[in-house]
């Protein structure tokens, strides 16, 4: 007769290892506190990005009233509406970039994946090439750039809707894989564009595509912010239902969660943030992706927290990556996309390797 | 006060997936719906939860349709559980518990959560992250959540009306709850479905499991090739020749005395 020995315990003690009630997490209980030193750390950047430039101003200086003229002229008008703008596009693309990673169920999702920003862009070069052609004067001139960009990026998004919701269901595959493709159309549409263009054309071109804050003045900046922000309050209100999002959209459904009409809100309301902000600064690569990565470690997954904190995050990370391309080389400055993405770029690296394949 | 589908259909294209079937969940009761592959028991789960609209006939929660009922009042009166994937973004249990806590604008007492936590077994489960636990582990998280979907306070509906203080009836409909689970599991999940519907809940199982099934189904509805064969108590319904007919395999249903139930096996 065979002898059998139990080593482990008997399953009947289930009720054994349950009476314990373990403390919730410290990453749950901590995500409150860490929201608010998330809006400490944008008060800081704010702060320095507007110290510093290729002009020194002293801000001391600034609040008591004791600068110069040309000091005045400089901090009001040149530079307070960059770091305005460089805080409102920062926040709007983690944002978007947030949003769309809880939609696609997919952290490596980001506005540039799903065609969005190419097609901003696609409709910006298109106005810069064509534009003095088209012999725009007066306040439609000025509003040109950022009305193609916007118009660029909801066509592209419209196009995807339409395309991807044929068959009566909304696919998130189809999306991704059309994104690759409107991708390759706004790159053929970008480089015909830059081969029509004359020189001081293809000047601009280029910077605009490596991302810059430099061209921010009021009467552009207080247009695309207010469109940034009306875009962005709805996703804000959208978290509770990414959370439930994340465990399939049938659950969702189950829980009482109109799957169909999320999708909508973020779809769109991403696309208009990020046209409205790429329509001013050229692309600005990776804070979409990146951004909202460094809010998870922090406060965790649940997206009525990494929402909010891709806000705070992106708008200080972006202002200081912006103080940092017009100091380096002072006076002249680099463009603030290559410093974002020299960072950027790594990480995504690194966070391709630890995404486990499912 | 009943959840009830009432001759549906359902095709795709050609296929007939359901024929003409008819199902009451009663509130109080567990029904069991039971058949082979392919039978349309996933499908029947699906349209009763208002996930898929039948091609015929019509489903009613509590007397009205469920098409005139919006998202937000299907979610408080029924809730779903079925086999979970893992979530692409590292949650904690807490978390995902915190989702079924959630009811429109109000959210579950702590007091009420934590006995739920507590009979369900995963108080110790709070603080890990649900990617990783075990299969069961994450079904009893998944019941747990769809129990705290359903919660009601004892005086009533969460916004109780005047007038209107008794509680409304609720359901929970579980795709294959005992699936990928080992024998002590599968008796914890379905005796807390057992002790749920003491809380005026109606519970629908989708069970592959003929003894599970006897054992704890108060009604069975047994389909084969999207129509029902039979529908009734256990006992009534697992007989012999009823069962090797629909499996197509020869199938023995014995009381057994000792146990004072149905044993149902294959020669």
């Amino acid at each position: 007769m065979p002898r059998i020995r139990l080593k482990s315990r008997p399953v009947t003690s289930l009720a054994h290892t349950a009476d314990g009630v373990s403390p919730k997490p410290l990453q749950v209980r901590i995500r409150l506190p860490a929201l608010w030193l998330l809006a400490v750390l944008l008060g800081v950047a704010t702060f320095m990005a507007l110290a510093s430039g290729a002009v020194p101003i002293s801000l001391m200086a600034i609040l008591s009233g004791q600068e110069s003229g040309l000091e005045r002229t400089v901090f009001s008008e040149i530079r307070v509406p960059r770091v305005v703008l460089a805080g409102f596009v920062g926040a709007a693309l983690a944002l978007s970039g947030a949003a769309l990673q809880g939609l696609f169920r997919n952290p490596l999702a980001d506005p540039g994946l799903i065609g969005v920003s190419s097609g901003a862009a696609l409709g910006a070069v298109a106005m810069i090439v064509m534009g003095p052609a088209l012999g725009l004067t007066g306040a439609f001139a000025a509003y040109s750039l950022p009305l193609a960009a916007i118009t660029g990026a909801v066509a592209v998004t419209l196009f995807l809707y339409a395309f991807s919701s044929r068959y009566g269901q909304f696919s998130i595959v189809t999306i991704l894989l059309a994104g690759i493709a409107i991708n390759a159309l706004a790159t053929v549409g970008i480089g015909l564009f830059q081969f029509l263009s004359d020189d001081a054309g293809l000047r601009t071109l280029t910077f605009w595509m490596m991302g810059s804050f430099g061209r921010a003045t009021w009467t552009t900046v207080l247009p695309a912010i207010a469109v940034m922000a009306a875009a962005a309050a709805p996703i804000l209100l959208l978290g509770r239902h990414l959370d439930a999002l994340q465990l399939g959209e049938a659950e969702a459904f189950h829980v009482g969660v109109d799957v169909t009409r999320v999708k909508r809100y973020v779809i769109l309301c991403s696309a208009v943030a990020v046209g409205a902000g790429v329509a001013l600064s050229g692309i600005v690569g990776f804070v979409g992706l990146v951004v909202p990565h460094l809010v998870r470690l922090a406060l965790g997954p649940a997206h009525r927290y990494v929402l909010p904190g891709a806000v705070l995050l992106g708008a200080s990370l972006t202002m200081l990556a912006d103080a940092v391309s017009r100091t380096v080389v002072s006076p002249a400055e680099i463009p603030v996309s290559l410093v974002t993405s020299a960072l950027g770029a790594p990480f995504f690296l690194w966070l391709i390797s630890t995404v486990r394949p499912r | 006060m009943i959840l009830r589908a009432r001759h549906v259909s359902l095709r795709f294209g050609p296929a007939r997936i359901l024929t003409d079937v008819s199902i009451e969940v009663k509130p109080g009761t567990v029904t069991a719906v039971a058949g082979p592959n392919g039978a349309g028991k996933t499908s029947l789960l699906r349209i009763l939860s208002g996930e898929i609209e039948p091609s015929g006939g019509v489903v009613r929660l509590n007397g009205r349709p469920l098409t005139r009922l919006s998202l937000a009042q299907q979610a408080r009166r029924r809730s779903v559980m079925v086999q979970s994937a893992p979530m692409a973004f590292d949650f904690f249990v807490e978390e995902v518990l915190a989702i079924g806590r959630r009811q429109g604008r109000d959210s579950v007492p702590d007091t009420a959560s934590a006995e739920i936590v507590g009979d369900c077994r995963i108080g110790h489960l709070i603080g890990r992250k649900y990617n990783s636990l075990s299969g069961g582990e994450r079904q009893r998280v998944q019941f747990a959540r769809a129990l705290l979907q359903v919660w009601q306070s004892p005086a009533g509906p969460p916004l109780p009306r005047p007038g209107k203080l008794r509680s409304t009836p609720r359901y929970m409909l579980l795709d294959e709850p005992t699936a990928s689970l080992d024998l002590a599991h599968e008796l914890q999940i379905l005796r807390l479905a057992r002790r749920a519907c003491r809380n005026d809940i109606g519970v629908l199982l989708v069970l592959h499991d003929l003894n599970l099934a006897a054992r704890f189904a108060d009604r069975v509805v047994l389909l084969a090739c999207g129509v029902t064969v039979a529908d009734g108590p256990p006992k009534e319904v697992f007989r012999d020749g009823i069962l090797s007919h629909v499996y197509g395999t020869s199938v023995q249903v014995e009381r057994h005395e000792r146990l004072g139930r149905l044993v149902i096996h294959t020669e």
